[in-house]
């Protein structure tokens, strides 16, 4: 007898509907898996056939082929291990098929018949729209996010025989967590971590503020223990909730990468990556064998991926984030296939500027300048260019340790932020960081002093023409902040001038 | 340039064989002639070389070559007992036995020689001071010595060939590494101006490349030169602190340029100075040092009149005193440390925002009265 079960497994983030069809027949007792199973499919074997014992249910003492088909497609995952039990026991006729006709299964077996989770049930249940589905308790919640799938939850395989023939109630999924619920654009209760814990650090506080809203990359340069992650780690609590196709994105690689989701489950807030500096090549893109797996930079979609020490990071590594930084997406491709992953996020980098710890201090720092030249070189520059904030980040002295100067906190400036962000988006872009260097003139005209600032520091060679298009976007988003959306003025100018990214600030000490 | 001789040529040979240090030349030469140390050496005879670590290399050099190499890189082998040698090396106890020299060796003699040294790290202030004072100095006709470093050093022999294009004392350098080997490489332009108008001094061979051995053996030769060392900037257990100690050895005085207590590049000098070292404020207090302070007829910077208009611009700043300043560059001036400081510091002493905070830094800027480098602000003087 043949059962055909539908189910899906993830390519990449999105996920494909694979038809699980069994068949027993008479012949020598054996079980066999076809239709290119990895490695934890063709294990499968061993787990369904535990799990039919151990759940009191026979196994048939026949010979059980299964096939995965489209058989041309490699499957990976234990989540076919379910469907594969279901169609064993249409099979072999211990199911009614009309208890099973329209339901697809998604989910791993134990050895003793229990339900395990799935990773990416949300885009699972995206690609078996139309049909009832069946998933494991603790991954029900967010396989109903998809929606226009009729999601049923079953705690074990014995438990689901009966809900199927109607002798027992479907359970009910898990209750939403009630904490992460309100969280929104300068709330700190999901977090904790609020602007107001800086103290001092002025300079580097509007950077964040600036970067929050004009999308822009900051490279913070300092020496350790100046507060470069501490202030990193606060950028995301600036900035806007998720568009709600972004944060159905999100959610969608956050799902794949089996990452705990948020309460309702889906991902509302930017979320914050920060790999550790030993990252390879393939964790920060994305890939893998048989499953491509969304890399940090993916992670990242849609918030703030944060590098400390991104001098200490592989050149390799590096230089793979030009091309997502630039179009916002990052393709993966092997021998067997490739994907697209989405990759639209707010770079941060840390870095020394020298060995020795001292941050470059003129007179404090004793590294040679060809060390320090060399360590600046560790970013090469076509990287270096896409940062247009660069600051440095100091260790606070006493003075603003002891300063009682009044701070403010992740909501005031989350507030300015979203206004920023809602002119840039009256401009057609996304974030003022994308304003095109064409339309300039419509979009960020200066001034008649802020021409004049301009012209002054392009003669005396302080500013390139790169330089310039970096400047007028940092200067469109300054004046935003200030709820001035008519031209660019000069104090504008003036603070873009500051926050720039410039080359000589790894160089350390500048002497004449 | 003089002929290589063969006295020359043999002993700028040994000099040349590689692993060879100053001490172990020394013993190699000490008592022999030149080519009969060679020739023992060559047969694993010589009692300084007992266990023939040069005898293959000797047996290789080819002496002619090395004559001619010395005569086309228009480099001059010095040795102690014949004519050209250093005066004030003679009879000095670390007198190197080899010394090769690239311009006129002569300018060493007939005049007050003073060492400007200092850190290869220092603040903006000590370079000024070290380029004034070595400026200053050569006016006056102080021959002024130095190693031709990163940093002090640099600044003080670019203070000579800048300040003096006429009638200055000629500058003298003392290097580390061969002659034909220039490091750093940034002061290459330098290196060749100090040959031109003065001297460059090494006791390695030609080819010696930089290690860390040849700098605190080359600053005693610095010292022995001299007659007064100034150290300019140095950090706590700086190199520059080894020139102090050699000169402290051979009874020559030793002056150190005071700085900001909370400069750590001023941490070593400031330590001379708690230790009994004469200070320095500019060059008339070298003068004095060398008691040729009324002879030179040095007008004092400190004193009612004469000090440079440009000088009392920079430190009348510092007290508030520059006219036509608005409230806010007078804040921003007030917070600039002498020591460089960050923008974060005088945003935080200021009070002001960025934007105001940075228009002042500007304005002072193109008033000459601040200078920016990666992101450190710092007087001008």
């Amino acid at each position: 007898m043949i059962a055909a079960i539908p189910s899906a497994v993830l390519i990449g983030v999105d996920a494909t509907p694979v038809s699980v069809e069994v068949h027993v027949s008479n012949g020598l007792p054996g079980f066999t898996v076809v239709g290119l199973p990895d490695a934890a499919v063709r294990e499968s074997r061993d787990r369904v056939r535990a799990a039919l014992l151990s759940s009191g249910l026979s196994w048939p003492l026949r010979r059980v082929t299964v096939n995965l088909a489209p058989s041309g497609l490699r499957k990976g995952g234990a989540g076919l291990d379910l469907p594969i039990a279901v169609g064993v026991l249409v099979a072999s006729g211990e199911l009614d098929p009309q208890a099973v006709a329209g339901t697809a299964f998604v989910g791993e077996l134990g050895l003793d018949g229990s339900l395990r989770g799935v990773a990416g049930p949300v885009v699972l249940a995206g690609a078996l729209r139309g049909h009832r589905l069946v998933v494991p308790v603790s991954s029900a919640r967010e396989a109903g996010l998809a929606g226009r799938v009729e999601v049923r939850a079953s705690p074990s395989l014995g438990a689901l025989v009966e809900q199927l023939s109607g002798r027992r109630p479907w359970s009910r999924p898990p209750g939403a967590p009630a904490s992460a619920h309100g969280a929104g654009p300068g709330s700190v209760e999901a977090t904790g971590l609020d602007l107001a814990d800086v103290r001092g650090q002025r300079l580097a506080r509007r950077a964040l503020e600036v970067s929050a809203a004009g999308g822009h990359h900051v490279l913070l340069v300092g020496p350790p223990g100046s507060g470069k992650t501490m202030l990193a780690t606060r950028l995301p609590g600036l900035l806007p909730d998720l568009a709600p196709a972004t944060a159905l994105e999100v959610t969608r690689i956050h799902s794949v990468a089996g990452m705990p989701l948020p309460g309702d489950g889906l991902v509302r807030r930017p979320p914050f990556r920060a790999p550790h500096h030993g990252v390879s090549p393939v964790a920060m893109v994305g890939g893998g064998t048989t499953w491509m797996r969304p890399g940090e930079i993916s992670l990242a979609h849609g918030g703030v991926l944060f590098l400390d020490e991104m001098g200490e990071f592989s050149p390799t590594v590096l230089d793979a984030l030009r091309q997502p930084l630039e179009e916002g997406q990052v393709r993966v491709s092997r021998a067997r296939g490739s994907t697209t992953f989405p990759a639209r996020f707010t770079l941060v980098g840390a870095m020394n500027p020298c060995p020795c710890g001292e941050g470059g201090a003129p007179g404090a720092c004793r590294c040679s300048d060809a060390a320090r030249e060399r360590y600046a070189r560790r970013l090469s520059a076509p990287l270096l260019d896409r940062f247009d904030i660069a600051i440095r980040v100091d260790r606070p002295g006493a003075d603003d340790l002891m300063g009682t100067a009044p701070v403010e906190s992740t909501a005031t400036v989350a507030g300015r932020v979203a206004g920023a962000r809602r002119r840039a988006v009256g401009r057609g872009v996304p974030v003022n960081a994308e304003l095109p260097a064409r339309a300039f003139g419509d979009t960020a005209p200066l001034d008649r002093r802020a021409v004049a600032l301009v012209e002054r520091q392009v003669r005396s060679g302080t500013l390139s023409a790169r330089g310039f298009d970096r400047v007028r976007r940092l200067a469109r988003t300054v004046a935003d902040l200030g709820g001035d959306g008519g031209p660019v003025r000069e104090e504008h100018v003036r603070e873009a001038l500051l926050l720039r990214c410039r080359r000589d600030l790894l160089l350390g000490t500048g002497l004449g | 340039m003089s002929p290589v001789g063969a006295a020359q040529a043999h002993a700028a040979a040994l000099a040349g064989l590689p692993g060879m240090t100053p001490s172990r030349l020394a013993r190699i030469l000490d008592g022999f002639c030149p080519a009969t140390a060679l020739t023992a050496v060559r047969a694993g005879a010589h009692p300084a070389d007992r266990n023939r670590r040069f005898a293959e290399d000797a047996a290789r050099v080819d002496v002619g070559e090395v004559a001619r190499r010395h005569a086309r890189e228009g480099v001059a082998v010095l040795l102690p007992d014949l004519p050209g040698y250093p005066a004030p090396l003679v009879g000095d106890p670390g007198a190197p036995a080899v010394l090769f020299a690239s311009g006129d060796p002569g300018v060493v003699d007939g005049r007050p020689r003073v060492a400007i040294v200092g850190t290869r790290s220092p603040t903006p202030y000590g370079c000024q001071v070290a380029s004034e004072l070595a400026r200053d100095l050569s006016a006056e006709g102080v021959t002024v010595v130095s190693g031709l470093a990163h940093g002090i050093d640099g600044a003080a022999h670019a203070g000579v060939v800048r300040g003096s294009t006429d009638g200055g004392a000629p500058p003298v350098a003392v290097v580390g590494t061969g002659l034909d080997i220039v490091y750093p490489p940034a002061n290459r332009e330098l290196w060749g101006q100090v040959a031109a108008r003065g001297v460059v001094f090494s006791e390695s061979g030609l080819g010696t490349k930089p290690h860390p051995g040849v700098f605190p053996a080359r600053n005693r030769i610095i010292a022995a030169l001299s007659h007064v060392v100034v150290v300019v900037e140095s950090h706590h257990r700086g190199g520059s602190l080894y020139t102090a100690e050699a000169a402290a050895r051979r009874s020559i005085p030793v002056c150190a340029v005071p700085g900001s207590v909370r400069s750590r590049a001023s941490d070593g000098t400031n330590g001379l100075l708690v230790d009994g070292c004469a200070p320095v404020r500019d060059a008339a207090d070298v003068l004095v040092a060398l008691s040729l302070a009324g002879a030179a007829g040095f007008t004092r910077r400190h004193g009612t009149s004469a000090a440079p208009a440009s000088r009392c611009a920079g430190r009348g700043s510092a007290t508030g005193a520059v006219p036509s300043l608005t409230a806010a560059q007078h804040a921003v001036l007030q917070a600039v440390e002498e020591i460089p400081t960050a923008f974060e510091t005088i945003l935080v002493r200021s009070g002001l925002s960025i934007a105001a905070t940075a228009e002042a830094c500007e304005r002072l800027a193109e008033r000459g009265l601040l200078a920016e480098g990666a992101g450190w602000w710092s007087k001008r003087h």
